[in-house]
């Protein structure tokens, strides 16, 4: 696995073994692995309290209008040739969202045409297609919610600056559930 | 003449000499389906003459194998149905135990999650209690597993195997009063199992599975069935033709003592109920014919020879 860190705690040592498996079986289908560099969890079902803490690596930057296609205005029209085809669904979607249907036309798979005003077009380069940050949150909580046994229905979960944490539990959590967060985060090595 | 549970699997040309083959000798057919080229059959079939089915199918490409779960229908009792156990290991394992002969349904429990919370309701109960076997997939943890199992377990009387993340000593010593079979080190997992090591394991769930039905074999023994599951089958195809009509793969699902009759209960009871096996012995006579549970089918409880004095 390739974290800088990854440490499960348990007091049920089978089970603490069974989670690391799991934890590592489901970040890589989720294609979480290249993105967390730390990673602890701590698991009691005594308590019962799932609390994962972690550290991401360094995201790439938001996906631009300008970095996936060339843009040409001339008046009135603007067409987009486009580079790269991975965002073209997403770019279209915002396209039509702002612009409407019937005046974004696609003639071809590499090219989106526009009738659009100068105020309109202006800036069209710097439009942020899709933001990788965005959907990692939604991603990263999603596979931790799946990690966490099913009961833990209790959660609370935050991401931000790099740094993530999602405390589960069957009961109310605790109101000091955040010294205990930071605690994980000081084995890490890290702070919150 | 003793039956025993095989399989056959061999190509789809001429496979229906062996089904006639089968018949012929005084077994019972309890499933056939054909995948592509291959037809795989699942039956009851004299000892003896496993040997002649073997010898015959040879040249059509066919292979016998003992198939001990043949004519069984296990539960297999998830704690739910969302993404934490589902495929993996539910299903794997109840696709593994169908592979092995049986017919196997998946109960995922509404609120079978959780240490506290965990419950069981009276449909699932119910409907657990049909089977011949449930096997309990329970999570990673001794705790949670000692906790929420006694809950879980409240009124079912068929025999339960538990599958958990513990090994089986530990099983053994958390779970009070005793089931009747345990596998530990298969908790939760969300991986495919194809490793040889968890291939094992399956095999290991097969053999106790095996097991625990034996003993429930030798004890229907000492009192026998008035009539063979698998015969009533025959009858039932027999003389209620709607049974033709039913899209199931096994529109009636063979059980150790009963059998699963996929027939609203409403309209066909009285027909099952009348439906003569022998010498004017009819079903109603040797069997209990109930509503099941599950959906709107009929279930049909063979009586001991003891409770009828008839055997047909």
């Amino acid at each position: 696995m390739a974290f800088d860190y990854f440490e499960v705690e348990c007091p049920e040592q089978v089970g603490g073994e069974y989670y690391r498996r799991l934890a590592g079986v489901v970040l890589l289908d989720h294609d979480l692995v290249k993105v967390i560099s730390k990673l602890h969890i701590l698991i009691d079902p005594r308590v019962p309290i799932f609390v994962a803490t972690g550290v991401t690596r360094k995201l790439p930057p938001p996906v631009k209008v300008g970095d996936i296609a060339a843009v040409n205005i001339q008046g009135e029209k603007v067409v987009l040739s486009i580079g790269d085809e991975t965002h073209l669904a997403a770019l279209l979607r915002l396209l039509w969202d702002r612009f409407g249907k019937e005046r974004v036309d696609q003639p071809d798979r590499f090219t989106v045409l526009m009738q659009l005003t100068p105020g309109e077009s202006e800036g069209i380069e710097e439009i942020v297609v899709t933001d990788p940050s965005e959907t990692l949150y939604k991603d990263l909580i999603y596979a931790l919610q799946t990690i966490a046994p099913e009961g833990f229905k209790v959660r609370r979960q935050y991401y931000g600056q790099g740094r993530f944490y999602f405390v589960a539990s069957e009961n109310t959590l605790p109101d000091d559930i955040l010294t205990l967060v930071r605690e994980k985060f000081a084995l890490m090595g890290e702070s919150l | 003449m003793i039956l025993v549970p095989i399989t056959y699997k061999g190509g789809i040309y001429r496979h229906d000499e062996v089904v006639d083959l089968i018949e012929d000798l005084g077994g019972y057919i309890i499933q056939k389906h054909a995948i592509a080229g291959e037809i795989v059959i699942q039956a009851l079939v004299p000892r003896d003459d496993i040997e002649l089915i073997r010898r015959v199918g040879k040249p059509l490409m066919g292979d016998v194998t003992p198939a001990p779960l043949v004519g069984t229908e296990i539960a297999v009792v998830s704690m739910s149905l969302e993404i934490h156990h589902l495929p993996h290991a539910s299903c794997d394992i109840a696709e593994y135990i169908r592979r092995n002969g049986a017919k196997t349904n998946m109960v995922g429990l509404a609120r079978g999650f959780g240490k506290r919370v965990a419950q069981l309701n009276d449909e699932e109960r119910d409907v657990i209690n049909e089977h011949d076997l449930a096997i309990y997939m329970l999570g990673n943890f001794g705790t949670c597993i000692e906790q929420k199992f006694p809950v879980l377990r409240r009124g079912i009387d068929i025999p339960i195997v538990v599958c958990g993340g513990p090994d089986k000593e530990t099983l053994q010593k958390i779970i009070d009063p005793p089931v009747d079979g345990y596998v530990g080190n298969v908790g939760r997992f969300m991986h495919r199992t194809k490793e040889a090591e968890e291939l094992t394991k399956l095999d290991e769930i097969v053999a106790e599975v095996t097991s625990v039905l034996d003993h429930r074999r030798e004890e229907i023994a000492k009192d026998p069935l008035s009539v063979s599951p698998a015969r009533l089958m025959e009858v039932i195809e027999e003389q209620v033709p709607d049974i033709g009509d039913v899209t199931s793969p096994t529109p009636i699902t063979v059980q150790i003592a009963g059998l699963r009759v996929k027939l609203p209960y409403d309209t066909f009871a009285d027909q099952v109920k009348a439906a003569g096996i022998e010498g004017g012995i009819t079903v109603g006579d040797v069997a209990d014919v109930l509503p099941s549970r599950m959906r709107d089918y009929i279930l049909v409880r063979i009586k001991p020879f003891s409770e009828t004095n008839i055997v047909v």
